[in-house]
């Protein structure tokens, strides 16, 4: 079980909430701070994301979680803090070096490759691929043949096991709000991730669908994949993640298991005062 | 024969306007890159042809100041070209599309057109200012020694040689997963980011290959036309270009190739055979109307133009389901 850790200061006075449990930590953010201009959108952050679970985070609208994301993901830089992935540094790190290193992202917003097919988008995600180096492109089409019919051979399969199968030579584009968010989850897939950081991807979903995708995070946890899951819709997040946190005004403020965070005055307090 | 000489001068632009629009397709169409500064990439291989093949400045009798003047052989100063065009791409693009978003880099591409027709009216010493250089000896011209209609067809089938080595080049790109990964960063920077790709060595290649390309379509006109002068490569000429691959077909080698015979062949080059009627600038100004409505229409009713980019399908193979962590990546380290 995680707890908060009262009146624990970093350097910038900012409170600290640090895993007391003895499980290896995939992920650790360290008084990660971020402004734009005048706004400070995250301000001290410290957390740390467990290996082969799924961390939710929460939190009101405005609280710095999407920055935080970005920050993780490497489109956002911090202005202040550290951020440690499976034993590396990565503060300084260009978004796709940490994804080649393992750390994926989706986006709130579908991010389809809406003029590649569904099957190319898959394909296309498949990191360090032979035939994207210029020199072997020198050599022809046979020194990436192969590669390239195994990489498809893997996208169909998680395309069948995604329900996309069908949908395969179909311009990305043209998928419906449900499919694009599958689409983008099995297209993160193909990128061989270790942590998977997922942004609100049941926004805009139906109910029907969006448990169709629970199912599917659920079953990619299991074997193996971390994942840190930002979501508005706290049932969603009590029936999938191990563990929360809680951010409210730039700050990490509560962390544990959703019942109990769910019944502390002070995360009751910033869902209703923001 | 004087038809033969209008197709033979017709053939010659093709060849350096399809160098042009695959050019400009990959930096646009296939990846996504608004170069609207892509004519001084062409003016600095015509430059560079230019100086290459003229002999020193001073044989001219101050006629015309430049620097180099080597009289280098054939192909020597187009090949040069080429390469003058790739290397000044390099220098751009480091500048331009690494920090910038794409909205921002049209503009400063825009601006950087303008400031160096500026700079090369201004510097005289450099290639003869606003007059421009002339006089720029045809390759191979003195050792054929046939008449100009039949050189000019000897040029074309030149120009059609190169195109076809560049159209393999190209080709070999776009079919490929590199073409792939350039698609993505057209259709989603970001997103391409986050799944490994190195979004800036990616564009920064496709505008170097672009700009190289472009360079070498300049070192080609240039040693047909014998002259190159800042009037006739304006900001504007980026547009002929541009409209070409959006109505042709953008993201598509044909349709880059069929919009270079559209654009700058049959309205721009064609209409120098019509009879003159009206105000002597009345028929160059009904051209750029042409082109500029034409490229309005197709941009709202076919965006995509005339041959768009063609659906991709892989062949038909059985699916496989591998775990999706692999070995290489749940042995990692872990903290404790």
């Amino acid at each position: 079980m995680l707890e908060p850790v009262p009146a624990a200061t970093g350097a910038s006075g900012a409170a600290s909430l640090v895993a007391s449990g003895g499980q290896a930590e995939l992920l650790v953010l360290e008084d990660l701070h971020k402004s734009f201009g005048g706004v400070r959108a995250v301000a001290g952050a410290t957390l740390s994301v467990p290996r082969g679970q799924i961390t939710g985070l929460i939190g009101p609208n405005g609280a710095g979680k999407s920055t935080v994301v970005g920050l993780i993901g490497g489109s956002l830089r911090p202005d202040t803090g550290r951020i440690e992935f499976d034993g590396r540094p990565i503060t300084g790190l260009p978004a796709y070096r940490r994804a080649r290193l393992g750390l994926v992202r989706t986006y709130q917003l579908s991010s389809e490759f809406r003029r590649l097919t569904v099957l190319e988008n898959m394909v296309a995600a498949a990191p360090m691929q032979r035939g994207e180096r210029f020199r072997v492109l020198l050599q022809g089409r046979r020194a990436w043949r192969d590669e390239e019919r195994q990489l498809a051979s893997k996208a169909r399969g998680l395309l069948d096991r995604f329900a996309l199968g069908d949908k395969e030579n179909e311009y990305a584009g043209n998928l419906s709000g449900g499919q694009k968010r599958l689409l983008e989850i099995a297209r993160s897939l193909m990128a061989r991730p270790v942590l998977l950081l997922l942004d609100e991807p049941m926004a805009g979903v139906n109910p029907t669908f969006s448990r169709t995708i629970e199912r599917y995070l659920a079953e990619v946890n299991e074997e193996g994949v971390s994942m840190v899951l930002v979501e508005h819709e706290l049932d969603v997040v009590e029936r999938l993640c191990d563990s929360v946190v809680v951010m409210a005004r730039g700050e990490v403020i509560a962390r544990g298991d959703m019942s109990d965070v769910r019944s502390r005055p002070e995360v009751r307090n910033a869902y209703l005062v923001g | 024969m004087a038809l033969s000489g209008y197709l033979a001068t017709s053939f010659v632009y093709l060849g350096v306007y399809v160098l042009a629009c695959w050019a400009m397709n990959l930096q646009y169409g296939v990846t996504g890159i608004y170069n609207l500064a892509f004519i001084i990439f062409q003016s600095a291989g015509a430059y560079t042809a230019a100086v290459l093949s003229l002999g020193p400045s001073s044989q001219n009798s101050s006629f015309q100041q430049y620097i180099g003047g080597y009289r280098l052989p054939f192909p020597l100063p187009i090949l040069a070209g080429a390469v003058v065009a790739g290397v000044l791409s390099l220098v751009v693009g480091l500048v331009v599309l690494r920090r910038l978003r794409s909205d921002y880099q049209a503009i400063v591409m825009l601006t950087l057109s303008v400031m160096a027709s500026l700079l090369v009216i201004s510097a005289v010493p450099l290639f003869n200012g606003p007059a421009g250089l002339s006089l720029v000896p045809q390759p191979l011209a003195t050792t054929f020694n046939v008449s100009p209609v039949t050189y000019s067809w000897l040029y074309g089938g030149f120009c059609a040689g190169l195109c076809l080595i560049v159209y393999v080049f190209v080709r070999r790109i776009t079919s490929s997963p590199l073409g792939r990964a350039l698609r993505t960063v057209r259709e989603n920077d970001a997103a391409a980011a986050a799944l490994g790709k190195n979004v800036n060595a990616l564009r920064l290649f496709s505008f170097v290959a672009g700009g190289a390309i472009a360079g070498l379509s300049g070192a080609l006109l240039v040693g047909y036309i014998g002259v190159w002068a800042p009037s006739t490569w304006g900001y504007a000429e980026t547009i002929v270009v541009l409209t070409a691959v959006i109505i042709g077909g953008s993201g598509n080698d044909a349709g880059a190739f069929l919009g270079a015979l559209l654009v700058p062949v049959l309205i721009v080059q064609g209409s120098t055979f019509i009879p003159q009627f009206g105000p002597p600038e009345l028929v160059p100004a009904l051209q750029w109307i042409l082109i500029g409505v034409l490229g309005l229409v197709f941009v709202y009713f076919w965006p995509r133009g005339i041959i768009p980019e063609r659906l991709r399908r892989f062949a038909p193979e059985r699916p496989t389901h591998e775990p999706l962590l692999g070995a290489e990546r749940s042995g990692s380290p872990t903290l404790e």
